[in-house]
């Protein structure tokens, strides 16, 4: 079956080879600068979340895309969508947000730290408790010993919504056999293909 | 050249192209409905009774009881990539230490059209209590009815649907209610 690829690897030499090899790098390395540059343009550490759990049925379902911002300078507000990561827990998790409150940070006495913090001490911090729209009760015991969600534990603000996609990325944690077999199949595709 | 592979290739490339467009087309549309109903809210009754802390026990916290009517049509809101409809009545105030406040008191998700005439009449389905844990002096609050329409397919919207006309002052600490 493979002696007629083996045959016009032999034919095609090793540089061709070492070329595929190139192409299939770029193609990986571009698709990384993407993301990062999303991550940039977004301010959010993973711009793209798939939902994982059913705490925002029947508006999220497993599997489904969410495209999320974090903008530096704007605040959030009761019934936005967050993701948000608790230390200490792997998941991040997509639930609303059910209370806000702005406690003005406490203000430094010299007048140094003042300037320097400029940027970020007009946005007052934010204290929040969010609620997943198909559970009964709010979040608190999910925050692991937190009284409330602050800014820094929070990835992003949903923005769009796109269904289903995502479901492969869970297809493949599930399933471990398929990811290997994917993305053997697509390696040896970009060995082996002659255009 | 003309092997199956190439021609899978050839139509699923196509194919995606044009889900992909289509999916843009009708995320777009949903710009298009400009719809902006008006409600009414007007808050019937407000009672802070003094209670215990969740997780302390031995600590005091002023819970607020809001009984509020709700009489808003919101059928303008529902079209074709109107998934469902996040409605939610808010509280806005700014408590002694000038800290600024939003906590949401009740909601409700609606997923028909028919369902879309909001009559509602009774009390805050949340905890209402304040961070500092007594409404004892707090300036008057604002309530909010507000909506985030959830499509499809595109971008999550959101709107105003009533507000009351005047801030809702809270009453004295009751020790029971």
């Amino acid at each position: 079956m493979f002696t007629e690829e083996l045959k016009a690897f032999k034919r095609l030499g090793f540089r061709h080879v070492l070329l595929q090899v190139l192409n299939f790098a770029s193609v990986i390395a571009s698709g990384l600068m993407i993301w990062k540059g999303l991550g940039i343009v977004t301010n959010s550490e993973s711009p793209i979340v798939v939902v994982l759990s059913g705490s925002m049925e029947p508006a999220f379902y497993r599997g489904d895309l969410l495209f999320l911002t974090n903008p530096q300078n704007e605040r959030y507000q009761t019934g936005d969508i967050t993701v948000y990561k608790i230390p200490g827990a792997d998941i991040p998790i997509v639930h609303r947000v059910l209370e806000t409150h702005d406690v003005t940070p406490k203000t430094k006495k010299s007048k140094k730290a003042a300037e320097t913090s400029s940027a970020v001490s007009t946005l007052p911090h934010q204290r929040l408790l969010t609620k997943g729209d198909n559970n009964y009760v709010d979040d608190i015991e999910l925050y692991q010993g937190l009284e409330w969600l602050e800014r820094k534990h929070i990835v992003g603000k949903v923005r769009g919504f796109l269904p289903y996609v995502g479901y492969v990325t869970i297809a493949m944690n599930d399933f471990p056999q398929l990811k290997y077999a994917l993305l053997g199949s697509l390696g040896l595709l970009a060995l082996i293909q002659r255009e | 050249m003309h092997s199956i592979f190439s021609r899978v290739n050839n139509i699923s490339a196509f194919l995606s192209s044009c889900m992909m467009t289509l999916l843009a087309a009708i995320a777009l549309s949903s710009f298009l409905f400009t719809a902006n109903p008006q409600g009414d809210l007007a808050i019937s009754s407000i009672k802070v009774v003094s209670s215990n802390a969740r997780r302390y026990p031995n600590k005091k916290q002023d819970l607020a009881f809001v009984h509020f009517n709700i009489t808003a049509d919101l059928t303008p809101l529902f079209h074709w990539n109107t998934k469902q409809l996040f409605l939610y009545l808010e509280a806005e105030y700014a408590n002694k230490k000038g800290v600024k406040n939003e906590v949401v008191i009740w909601d409700r998700i609606v997923r028909r059209k028919e369902d879309a005439f909001i009559k509602f009449e009774g009390k805050n389905k949340y905890v209402f209590r304040d961070i500092s844990s007594s409404f004892n002096g707090v300036p008057p609050a604002n309530y909010v009815l507000k909506y985030n329409i959830m499509p499809y397919v595109g971008l999550l919207q959101y709107g105003e649907a009533a507000r009351t006309a005047e801030a809702v002052a809270f009453p004295a600490t009751q020790s029971r209610l």
